[in-house]
């Protein structure tokens, strides 16, 4: 057996990430002298000279075609990907590849059409017919999930701009450990319910609104965006990726489907000499380790182990589906239809106090100019409350059961001889491969 | 250890972002309700205090209701015309007389014989120093707005806002001719008045100045119609007039030069007989933030007065030492 080969948890600064570095330095400083550009205009009035005033335009919604070209561009992307981590086992094209999709889907398209919200206009499509969701839309949240069902994750190692834009900043990955692995874990559920949730009320769309690199892809973050992607990638910079692994809500469907994949990348293209230099080279802790001792799982012990999972599930379903559906008014609160409730509510209030008005707000006035009743304002809010108590109860038990079988999953006996990656968790980024010493 | 610190570092980092989109989605913070496209005026309004070389010296109290006009006549007297009378006061501020007439007058001016011509909405009414009515003009036309009234030893000129148009007339009322309408042949590109606020004035050679709100400058006729100069520009600088349509009134000091009133940014400056910025006779901090309709009047002495419609004062300003 070879010596084993002492690797330093944190990734050493190669030459490929130097160049990302001055990539970046150089993204910002354009970004920069963008905003210096801004300056006063002084408009002077033309009202009544020879001047004649232009006919308003109004821009043509980006061409059906180019709709399709996006989609073709994303096959195009996952086939290439799909081959380049699969066939050629190269973290060196695998880089590349993912600067194009940055280049393309994150700088051209401006992030936007992405398969991650993606889910959202999903959501809101199945719960409200009267939503038309383009097929490229459906393309782009079907495709990426078709290719990792069957190759495992590729789409995040180099389709996806976000993936792509976090792993130029992963320069000190450390590897956090199983446990808080597992504990972080569960934020994206959560993230990815509260998505469905608000989407399917029609409340808001909470993954664009809370997308830390949109407002950099198309340069015009307001300091408050920049900043916020500003802490998320320096939190990237010790955790790698950290938006893909602890947020992504489209990361918990490409983890369930990855599981399934038939033909995910492996570590080695052959069999495992077990000479351990992949062990520490995932920044993000995808690598299971092999686990050579066999538990003495006795039956009984394994039927107790089981009865406790049946009852485990249904249990925390239900618990935590209570819990959501008593956080109904919370959830229900982000709603516009009923914040302006509320609203109208404390306005009525004050008028029958007798007590001074304020100015109205840009919402009370729309709601006046608009012709409807206080109580049509209440009626609509009250419906919106029901749904949030029906919602409240599936989000709850979703998080509850996606609790359940994590805690499952760690009762269960594991018994592995190689390095093998986790299939979940693994973005099929292949650097891995460039450690292993066996090439194909 | 360095590890440790790596990675709490990280997952602080990693928990604010989180903490901070569930603030601000469970927040039950109001929406923003500042306008992006309102004018940030402040810096704007702040002044050169080397600029200034007026001082206030007097202010005046009317008694009228409302004030709108304001003229100087002979010995440096003071009248100020609003809703339903006029006033008259002494050079130091003094009250010396007053008279009621029915209307809201719009503009003031007074002939060499003491006349007192009087502009309500439509038409003209001329009394004496006594308030005696000496004659009233038939309505110019039920569309027109006099806003601005200037006689002249032969005649007498109105601006009329409703019809953007200046009239030349004869002292009993008849009607010369118009100025100022757009006629591209005679390079003359007409009057742009998008608010109320039309003045004009004689210079010291008796001729016509007019202001062109729309344009920003000041422009000068012949009596037969023909524009023969025009100064002004538009900028948010001290030595520009800025917003849709400044200055709002004017007036024409001793030596030619023109002390101008603006709304908006609310100011009183003076221009050179060319047109040059020379100084600042009040900033806009002298003013009540939104005053519109500073009228202006000069004395033989070159002092200025400022008619302040939102404070109701007539406010008058001499140069410093």
């Amino acid at each position: 057996m070879p010596k084993p080969v002492c690797v330093s948890p944190g990734l050493t600064v190669t030459p490929l990430r130097k160049t990302a570095g001055t990539f970046m330095l150089t993204a910002s400083a354009t970004l920069l002298s963008t905003m210096a550009m801004a300056i006063q205009r002084f408009p002077k009035p033309e009202f009544e000279s020879a001047y004649t005033q232009p006919q308003t335009q109004i821009p043509l919604p980006r061409g059906e075609f180019l709709a399709y070209l996006d989609v073709f561009v994303l096959f195009a992307s996952l086939c290439l990907i799909t081959w380049l981590v699969l066939k050629k086992r190269s973290r060196f094209w695998v880089f590349f590849m993912s600067l194009f999709s940055l280049a393309y889907f994150g700088f051209y398209r401006e992030g936007c059409i992405c398969s991650i919200g993606a889910i959202q206009n999903v959501s809101l499509a199945l719960f409200d017919h009267s939503f038309v969701i383009p097929l490229s839309v459906i393309a782009f949240f079907l495709l990426p999930l078709v290719f990792t069902l069957f190759y495992g994750r590729t789409f995040c190692a180099g389709v996806c701009p976000f993936g792509a834009f976090q792993d130029l900043f992963a320069f000190k990955p450390q590897a956090l450990g199983s446990r808080l692995n597992t504990v972080l874990g569960i934020i994206p559920y959560l993230y990815l319910g509260l998505a469905v949730l608000f989407a399917a009320t029609g409340t808001d769309f909470i993954i664009c609104r809370y997308d830390p690199f949109v407002g950099i892809f198309r340069f015009n973050a307001s300091f408050g965006m920049f900043l916020f992607a500003g802490i998320l990638l320096l939190s990237g910079v010790f955790i790698a990726r950290p938006y893909c692994r602890f947020l992504c809500p489209y990361g918990v469907l490409l983890n369930w489907t990855s599981r399934f994949s038939r033909k995910h990348l492996s570590i080695t293209p052959k069999e495992c000499i077990q000479c351990r230099l992949c062990e520490h080279s995932c920044p993000y802790d995808a690598i299971d380790v092999p686990v050579t001792t066999k538990s003495p799982e006795t039956r009984p012990a394994m039927v107790k182990k089981m009865m406790m999972l049946t009852i485990l599930v249904p249990f925390l379903v239900l618990i935590f589906g209570y819990t959501g559906s008593r956080l109904q008014e919370t959830f229900a609160g982000v709603d516009s239809r009923v914040k302006l409730a509320k609203e109208v509510l404390a306005l009525s209030k004050m008028q029958d106090a007798g007590n001074k008005m304020q100015d109205d707000s840009y919402e009370i006035k729309a709601f006046k100019a608009s012709g409807k009743t206080e109580s049509q304002v209440y009626s609509e809010a009250s419906a919106v409350l029901k749904k949030f108590y029906v919602g409240g109860w599936l989000f709850g038990g979703f998080i509850g059961l996606a609790i359940a079988l994590m805690t499952g999953g760690r009762m269960l006996p594991v018994y592995r001889t190689d390095y093998v990656t986790n299939k979940g968790r693994c973005f099929s980024c292949a650097r891995c491969t460039d450690y292993c010493p066996v090439k194909s | 250890m360095k590890q440790k610190i790596f990675i709490v570092a990280g997952l602080v980092l990693l928990m604010i972002v989180i903490v901070i989109m569930l603030l601000d989605l469970f927040s039950a913070k109001k929406a923003d309700q500042s306008n992006p496209y309102d004018y940030k005026m402040g810096e704007i309004r702040k002044t050169d205090s080397t600029h200034i070389a007026y001082a206030e010296l007097i202010t005046i109290k009317p008694s009228l209701e409302e004030i709108h006009a304001v003229a100087c006549g002979a010995g440096d007297r003071i009248y100020v015309a609003g809703k339903n009378g006029l006033e008259i006061f002494t050079p130091e501020g003094k009250s010396d007389g007053n008279f009621g007439f029915e209307g809201i007058a719009s503009c003031i001016a007074l002939d060499k014989k003491g006349n007192i011509f009087i502009g309500l909405q439509d038409h003209v009414e001329i009394f004496d120093q006594l308030g005696k009515p000496l004659r009233k003009w038939k309505s110019f036309s039920s569309e027109s707005l006099l806003t601005s009234i200037a006689v002249s030893d032969s005649y007498i000129f109105l601006a009329d806002f409703g019809k953007k148009t200046v009239y030349r007339c004869m002292p009993d009322g008849r009607l010369i001719n118009r100025i100022g309408e757009k006629d591209p042949e005679k390079n003359i590109p007409g009057f742009i008045i998008p608010s109320p606020y039309f003045d004009l004035a004689l210079g010291k050679k008796g001729e016509l100045w007019v202001a062109n709100t729309g344009r920003h400058s000041l422009e000068q006729f012949s009596n037969d119609g023909t524009l023969n100069s025009a100064w002004g520009e538009a900028s948010m600088a001290i030595d520009g007039f800025c917003g849709c349509c400044n200055p709002s009134h004017f007036a024409i000091l001793s030596n030619g030069s023109f002390v101008t009133s603006e709304k908006g940014i609310e100011r009183v400056k003076i221009y050179s007989p060319k047109g040059e910025f020379l100084c600042i006779v009040a900033p806009p901090s002298a003013f009540i933030e939104g005053t519109r309709g500073l009228d202006l009047a000069v004395d033989s002495k070159d002092r200025i007065i400022v008619l302040d419609p939102e404070k109701k004062q007539l406010r008058v300003f001499v140069k410093k030492n």
